[in-house]
């Protein structure tokens, strides 16, 4: 499976955000989309999710290269988690989670509620707090639980890592990895560090449009400075 | 000395003007499409800034008689309206319709002037032009604040008196035509000496005196004050008292003289301190707008829910059992308001009767009508009979025929908006990050079980009006029809569910609110203002309760089925947060 994003073009009244973005992402990777901030990240992720209308292009799954049939998102394709996370402050974890359980009807769960939490490394005394009363870290967690249980094809993840503590980030990095099986991840972040380490293909977002960073360049020392003379130069030209 | 004001005006207005213009070029310039056409020299085109100049002058005079002629203009007619029908019904001994109208007219005026839009005189407000005039340009605070309150108040005067106008032609007294801008002037008076009481009191303490508070105490007086003017009014249905409200005059004239005299001590720089005070108080409004979203933050944690409730039908149960207090706060304590109305106005008849009669015969007439009120008869008996009086006519008038108006008091009472505006904050907000929110299924799968919500929440309000509009009618002579009783409940709860189908069909329609839980929005504000000006005139449509109910009951449905179409349709696109 494929998701292919074929010239989309975003713009602010005159400001161009996203110029012609054109690109093909691929089942069972991780996409670290990397760009400075203001870049057009998060709308980018807005565009495909169907918060904000775009002025022209198109994104679809297809079944390879080869396949003509394009097969439009529909909501429960896309699962997206938010750089600040927001919950219904109202409901404890685990009033949450039911819910989230009984509205997905399809969803056959294979573990129980308790369980998920444990996956999820959720602390105990948390799970029958209300969520308000939960810190950035283990909000995120349960977003990122939620759009586990979901198991959408595509999962965008706008820099949900910034501001976690070392140890809630390292788990986190985890549990992406081990759910990208099956499923298209784009990840944005705008550090580097973040990006070398977690995913799998880095692709630039820079003067409104996407280009990939060569994948056999990731080890190589002068990679960090190459990157950063990209972006640099995407700036000076805008 | 005039000839000052004048210049300083001038220059306020021009002023006005530019600013005015560059922001029209400026937002012209982010409108999408027109944006990218229009070029920056329009900043800076003479000629447009000629006409941009010419047409502000004729806001300004539109704003002169428009606004004033309106406010002041609605308390006319709806006295004249009224007292039109109480000399249709009504004309108590020694009375006139000119001394009702005129009565009418200053009761109304009364609240408008001290609970509302008059008393707020934005005097030591730092608008961008004192902003710059004063701090940039260095001119005399007091000569602007001056000018401008001159200004104002000249624009309230003329307004006010050609408003009156059409008071004396529709059979005013000649007193309140003159009487009504003088009395307006002494309360903005007033206003101006409490806001330099306030920036005097700082200077002197180092602390603010709370205005907002004092505001607060004064309109809970004048609620207090107007109860038994109510009562008076509803119960004897022959005019307001008026001794009262010329005491009340009185005392606003003076309190208004002393406003003037306070207004003519204070310095320049008490001015100066109060509009610097002001830009300062502006700037942290302006870093702060997040504490708007505070008062939604008070979720009580206690509870959960029992029984098999499941998915949205539990997701809404939690939200209402965390929300209770914010949720029906409203609604409870309109019930408990209009029920010790209800409660004062029977023991005020029901005292009246055992003084009169005696207690044996004041228990048997007791009695005796709560068996007509539960065998759906009227009030009935022998030694105080019902009266025949054309005043008794005008309120079975108004319980048959006008219960249409009881969308007043129920819009009163509903705090959907408010629900909605919590329900985006506290839930909306951050479910609909997930996609299964925004499948067109459950969408409407939740906006029923929001609906319906709603009704429960405005059960109260509905029953206390229904009462009231029924004790109305079973106090002067009982149903008409068999039903009649039953059909007046039917009425009043078919116009709250019109309420609460608009709030929430208009929140998942055009989802206004900010995470700040502002409304934003033209096409949300349009159509609310639409809404309102259609249910404001057709509040007053007289229709007997046998024609109303099962035509309303129709317009409710087709108006539910359309709005869940419409829901249904549009929702997956336009209930989502706002960019």
């Amino acid at each position: 499976m494929e998701f292919v994003i074929s010239h989309l073009v975003k713009n602010y009244g005159s400001k161009q955000v996203l110029k012609d973005v054109d690109f093909v992402f691929e089942e069972g990777r991780i996409y670290g989309l990397l760009g400075r901030n203001g870049s057009g990240k998060t709308t980018f992720f807005n565009c495909v999710n169907g918060d904000i209308d775009y002025n022209s292009g198109a994104f679809y799954f297809r079944e390879n290269k080869d396949s003509e049939e394009k097969l439009y998102l529909q909501p429960e394709d896309i699962g997206y988690m938010v750089s600040t996370p927001t919950v219904p402050e109202f409901m404890t974890g685990r009033e949450f989670l039911k819910f989230f359980l009984e509205v997905h009807e399809e969803i056959t769960p294979d573990k129980t509620i308790d369980e998920y939490f444990d996956y999820m490394m959720v602390p105990e005394d948390d799970r029958d707090r209300l969520l308000k009363d939960y810190s950035h870290g283990t909000k995120n967690k349960m977003q990122m639980l939620l759009n586990i249980i979901a198991s959408p094809k595509l999962m965008l993840l706008d820099e949900p890592l910034t501001s976690l503590d070392v140890i809630i980030a390292e788990e986190m990095k985890n549990v992406i990895r081990s759910q990208k099986k099956g499923k298209i991840t784009i990840f944005s972040t705008h550090l580097l560090d973040v990006a070398v380490d977690l995913c799998d293909e880095i692709v630039l977002l820079h003067n409104g449009r996407l280009e990939p960073i060569d994948k056999n360049d990731l080890g190589d020392a002068a990679f960090k400075d190459k990157i950063i003379n990209a972006l640099r130069d995407a700036d000076n030209d805008q | 000395m005039i000839s000052e004001y004048k210049n300083i005006l001038f220059k306020v207005i021009h002023l006005r003007s530019i600013i005015g213009y560059n922001s029209l070029v400026f937002s012209l310039k982010k409108t999408p499409i027109i944006g990218d056409l229009i070029p920056d020299k329009l900043y800076s085109t003479k000629f447009l800034k000629v006409i941009y100049w010419v047409f502000h002058i004729m806001v300004e005079a539109c704003k002169l008689f428009i606004g004033k002629i309106f406010g002041l203009g609605m308390i006319y007619l709806a006295s004249f309206l009224l007292s039109t029908q109480y000399i249709d019904h009504e004309l108590g001994q020694g009375m006139s319709q000119s001394v009702i109208y005129g009565n009418l007219g200053l009761f109304c005026f009364l609240i408008y002037a001290l609970c509302g839009i008059l008393i707020r005189v934005p005097y030591f407000n730092c608008t961008t032009e004192k902003e710059y005039l004063v701090f940039m340009l260095r001119m005399d605070a007091k000569k602007l604040n001056d000018t401008l309150i001159y200004y104002d108040l000249a624009k309230l005067f003329i307004g006010y008196v050609l408003a009156g106008i059409f008071a004396v032609v529709t059979g005013a007294p000649f007193w309140l035509w003159l009487g009504i801008p003088v009395l307006a002037l002494a309360v903005k008076f007033l206003g101006i000496g409490l806001q330099i009481l306030s920036f005097r009191f700082k200077s002197r303490l180092h602390k603010s005196l709370k205005i907002s508070a004092v505001a607060y105490l004064i309109r809970l007086a004048l609620v207090l004050l107007a109860v038994p003017f109510l009562i008076v009014f509803i119960a004897n249905g022959y005019f307001i008292p008026m001794p009262q409200m010329v005491i009340i005059t009185g005392l606003i004239l003076a309190a208004g003289i002393w406003g003037f005299i306070e207004f003519l001590k204070s310095d320049s720089n008490l001015h100066r301190r109060a509009l610097h005070d002001n830009i300062s108080k502006t700037e942290v409004k302006a870093t702060s707008q997040y504490d708007n979203t505070k008062s939604f933050k008070k979720i009580k944690a206690k509870g959960t829910v029992k029984g098999d409730k499941k998915g949205f039908d539990y997701l809404n149960a939690l939200f209402v059992k965390r929300h209770w207090t914010m949720l029906c706060m409203k609604p409870i304590v309109f019930t408990i308001v209009i029920a010790a109305i209800l409660i004062l106005l029977i023991g005020e008849f029901v005292y009246g009767y055992f003084t009169r009669f005696g207690s044996g015969n004041c228990w048997n007439m007791v009695f005796t009508n709560l068996i007509n009120i539960v065998t759906f008869r009227g009030y009935d008996d022998a030694l105080l009979p019902l009266g025949t009086e054309s005043a008794f006519q005008f309120f079975r008038y108004v319980a048959q025929s006008h219960l249409l108006g009881m969308m007043i008091p129920l819009s009163i009472a509903d705090n959907s908006f408010k629900t909605t505006q919590a329900m985006f904050i506290n839930c909306d907000n951050s479910l609909m990050t997930f996609s299964f929110f925004k499948q067109r299924e459950k969408i409407i799968k939740l906006f029923d079980i929001r609906l319906k919500q709603l009704l429960k929440l405005n059960i109260g309000p509905v029953i206390a009006c229904g009462l009231s509009a029924n004790l109305m009618l079973f106090a002067t002579g009982g149903q008409s029809y068999p039903g009649e009783y039953l059909v007046t409940f039917l009425v009043a709860f078919l116009l709250s569910v019109m309420t609460s189908v608009t709030w929430l069909s208009l929140y998942y329609l055009f989802q206004p609110f900010t995470t700040s839980v502002i409304a934003k929005g033209g096409a949300y504000r349009v159509t609310s203002i639409i809404i309102y000006s259609v249910a404001a005139i057709i509040v007053w449509v007289p229709l007997v309760s046998y024609i109303l109910a099962p035509v309303l009951l129709v317009v409710t449905a087709v108006y539910i089925f359309v709005m869940r179409k419409l829901v249904y349709k549009h929702a997956p696109k336009s209930w989502r947060i706002k960019a």
